[in-house]
């Protein structure tokens, strides 16, 4: 059978299958939360494919265009460790010990605080980048986010193998918890999602979000123990750091993978639910929205 | 796909079995002003995370209604024509359609496969090569993997691209570049196309081939909705047409009908049609610059004057002149330019190209362009008269003349590829065995 009768034939198919009706119209999708749900899980499940080929698409793009590579994705944490240890030794700043060597420390640190960042970027960013394919085409939305994920995840990827050389360079020990550094870092990840995902909406709709973002990532910086140990004492600065949700998800990611003993369970669980159930309320947000947003970035 | 409100599924009555989208009430308001539009986005949001979006059938400031209450339903297999100028809600009711958008009233039920061919090359990155490209482009239009592996060599094929597809599609012509969009949309073979002035893609060549393939996947059972400027486009596309403006449904039925009342509205509002014979301003002899065009008229073989010629009969046209100083040589020519194909300039006729200028005298002159037969197709047209002497300078210019050509006597037919009417005769020469 050749290829064109083939295809008719799948085609006849499709058409004898097709009984389901789009209905379009301005009812709030809200008030039927059971089919909303349903509705989602089955775009994540259908947008797979095309974020697996955005992400193709997007990556293959972005090192062609560049000459040093994949070295944009280590050069940071090397350059902040090195100052960091710098200042350090010559007693600029005051920093109290690391339970690691200091420039592992750092680097490991700023290696997740970065994929923190680049998660809590990448809806918003991908959105931007997606206005003229959102403008003009109804493809599942969550596209684009997993696309941008996908990126987060092969960006520490390539981190991992700067995290492996610190490893063997300070001849680190590594317990068997560190199998369990991934899921901690997953929640990590989510954490960050969910506020990006959260601000996407309104970030594609007025500039002002992005520049807001990275203001407050670069404070956030200094309020998260990267590139100094969680203090043990009070006081303001030890209640804000220990408020502040990314705290446990980071700390006990770089436990997990180093020491094995985690600090601060409790604060871990509480954070990651805090991440996962605000997950859901910011994809529900974001699906919500998209249509609007659409109105509004392209006429 | 997104639904916008929860899928249901609903079974189609047997007497609209074949419909495949139904528009029903549709509205639609927008904001031009940018702030305001923006904080109304907010504003929605926020209403419709709630659940408690205020009623939308009210304005708010600085709103208007860009469609208003639109009904249509397509049928399996049919084309539609949307009509109107720009800004009367055409692309918006495509974006309804296409569900990018939510309308503020009303309903839009549609099932199969959606192509908006709006979106030539949507998520092209100049970067990557026409390959990778393709797989990109094809599967945010829903297609899977396997679905592009077989239809691959099949776009390749159909844009031309050969050798090219490995090369990044910013060293691409635009024309290359336009042909790959239009291949990879019109091959995902899509129950419901929908098509937004982008048949004008590529050279003249390719536009044949797209409204073949066009015509294929329409005889394969695919629907269309058609929107143009171009009503030639149109009428010989679509069995029927909605006649937007301002937002508002102003005629719906067979497109010739649609089309007509469109068109008639079209030069009504912008322009007087000439009937009879026309006069110009009389120019004093210091605002002359030596010959002036003083009326123009239609003549029949008779010399009587006409309101507008008929296709396939003697025409002359008219044009008196009032010449004020002894001039070597004037010639005039005559430029008509189709309003009903976007005003494309059809027909230059010159007398210098002809070489039929004269010397003129004082006085006055009336020069007659005679033509033994009218070979323009039954419309509206628009014509410049430039009088002028050899070194174009330009005694008198009447830059837009309307006019119209009917077609009484019903010799010709109203199809959208007929560019002229051609006088003919048929004979049967029979030989007998």
């Amino acid at each position: 059978m050749n290829k064109l009768t083939k295809r008719k034939i799948n085609r006849s198919i499709r058409h004898s299958r097709q009984a389901t009706w789009n209905i379009y119209s301005p009812e709030s999708q809200i008030k039927h939360p059971i089919q909303l749900v349903k509705i989602m899980w089955r775009d994540l499940l259908a947008s797979r494919e095309l974020a697996w080929r955005l992400l193709v698409r997007d990556i293959s793009a972005k090192y062609r265009q560049s000459f040093l590579g994949i070295f944009w994705a280590i050069i940071p944490a090397v350059v902040t460790a090195a100052s960091f240890t710098l200042a350090k030794n010559n007693g600029i700043v005051n920093i109290g010990t690391t339970d690691l060597p200091y420039p592992a420390y750092v680097m490991f640190s700023m290696t997740l605080w970065q994929t923190f960042v680049e998660a809590l970027n990448a809806p918003i960013q991908g959105v931007t980048a997606g206005k003229a394919m959102l403008a003009r085409i109804n493809f599942p939305r969550e596209a684009l986010i997993l696309s941008k994920l996908g990126e987060v995840f092969f960006n520490f990827g390539i981190k991992l193998i700067l995290i492996i050389l610190i490893f063997i360079w300070f001849k680190m020990p590594v317990s068997t918890s560190v199998i369990l550094a991934p899921v901690a870092l997953i929640h990590l990840v989510a954490l960050g999602t969910f506020f990006g995902l959260i601000l996407a909406p309104i970030g594609a709709l007025y500039q002002d979000v992005s520049q807001v973002i990275t203001l407050a990532t670069s404070f956030w910086l200094f309020l998260t123990p990267v590139v100094y140990p969680v203090p043990s004492g009070g006081g303001l600065f030890g209640v804000i750091i220990k408020f502040n949700p990314v705290t446990p998800l980071l700390v006990t990611t770089r436990e997990l993978a180093t020491t094995g003993i985690i600090s601060d369970p409790i604060g871990f669980w509480i954070a990651s639910s805090i991440s996962l159930v605000g997950l859901l309320v910011a994809w529900i947000v974001y699906r919500i929205s998209m249509p609007y947003i659409v109105e509004r970035i392209s006429s | 796909m997104i639904n916008l409100t929860p899928e249901k599924v609903i079974e189609p009555s047997p007497d609209n079995s074949e419909v495949v989208l139904s528009v029903e009430g549709v509205s639609k308001k927008f904001c031009r002003d940018l702030k305001r539009s923006l904080f109304y986005g907010v504003q929605d949001i926020a209403g419709e995370l709630t659940g408690f979006r205020a009623k939308s059938d009210k304005l708010r400031t600085k709103e208007f209604w860009a469609l208003d209450n639109v009904n249509f339903q397509l049928k399996k297999g049919e084309a539609l024509g949307l009509v109107g100028k720009n800004g009367s809600g055409k692309s918006t009711l495509l974006r309804i359609i296409a569900g990018l958008i939510k309308p503020d009233l009303g309903t839009v039920r549609v099932t199969g496969r959606v192509a908006p061919l709006i979106a030539l090359g949507a998520g092209f990155n100049p970067i990557l090569t026409g390959r990778e490209n393709i797989y990109a482009n094809m599967s945010i239009l829903g297609l899977s993997t396997k679905e592009i592996d077989e239809r691959f060599d099949d776009v390749v094929e159909f844009a031309e691209i050969g050798e090219a597809i490995d090369s990044p599609v910013q060293t691409y012509s635009s024309g290359m570049a336009a042909r790959l969009g239009f291949a990879s949309a019109i091959h995902t073979e899509p129950d419901i196309l929908l098509i937004d002035e982008v048949l004008a893609v590529g050279d003249a060549k390719f536009r044949a081939k797209c409204n073949r393939k066009l015509n294929e996947i329409r005889s394969q059972g695919s629907s269309f909705v058609l929107v143009s400027h171009n009503v030639a486009a149109i009428l010989g596309i679509c069995d029927h047409s909605v006649y937007l403006s301002k937002g508002n449904m102003i005629a719906d039925g067979l497109t010739d009908s649609v089309v007509r009342k469109y068109e008639a509205d079209l030069f009504i509002q912008e322009q007087e049609i000439y009937h009879g014979k026309v006069y110009f301003e009389e120019k004093t002899p210091i605002a002359s610059s030596g010959a002036d065009i003083r009326y123009f008229c239609f003549k029949d073989i008779d010399g009587n004057i006409i309101d507008f010629p008929e296709v396939g009969e003697y025409v002359s046209f008219c044009v008196g002149c009032k010449i004020h100083q002894k001039i070597d040589e004037i010639f005039i020519y005559f430029a008509i330019n189709d309003l009903t194909k976007d005003n494309e300039s059809i027909l230059v006729m010159s007398s210098r190209f002809d070489k039929k200028c004269i010397k003129t005298q004082l006085g006055e002159l009336e020069i007659q362009l005679q033509l033994p037969c009218c070979y323009l197709r039954p419309g509206t047209y628009e014509m410049a008269i430039h009088l002028q002497k050899q070194n174009s300078y330009a005694f008198d210019i009447v830059s837009s003349l309307r006019f119209e050509i009917k077609d009484s006597h019903k010799i010709t037919y109203l199809n959208g590829r007929n560019l002229f009417y051609h006088p003919r005769k048929w004979n049967y020469l029979t030989t007998k065995y």
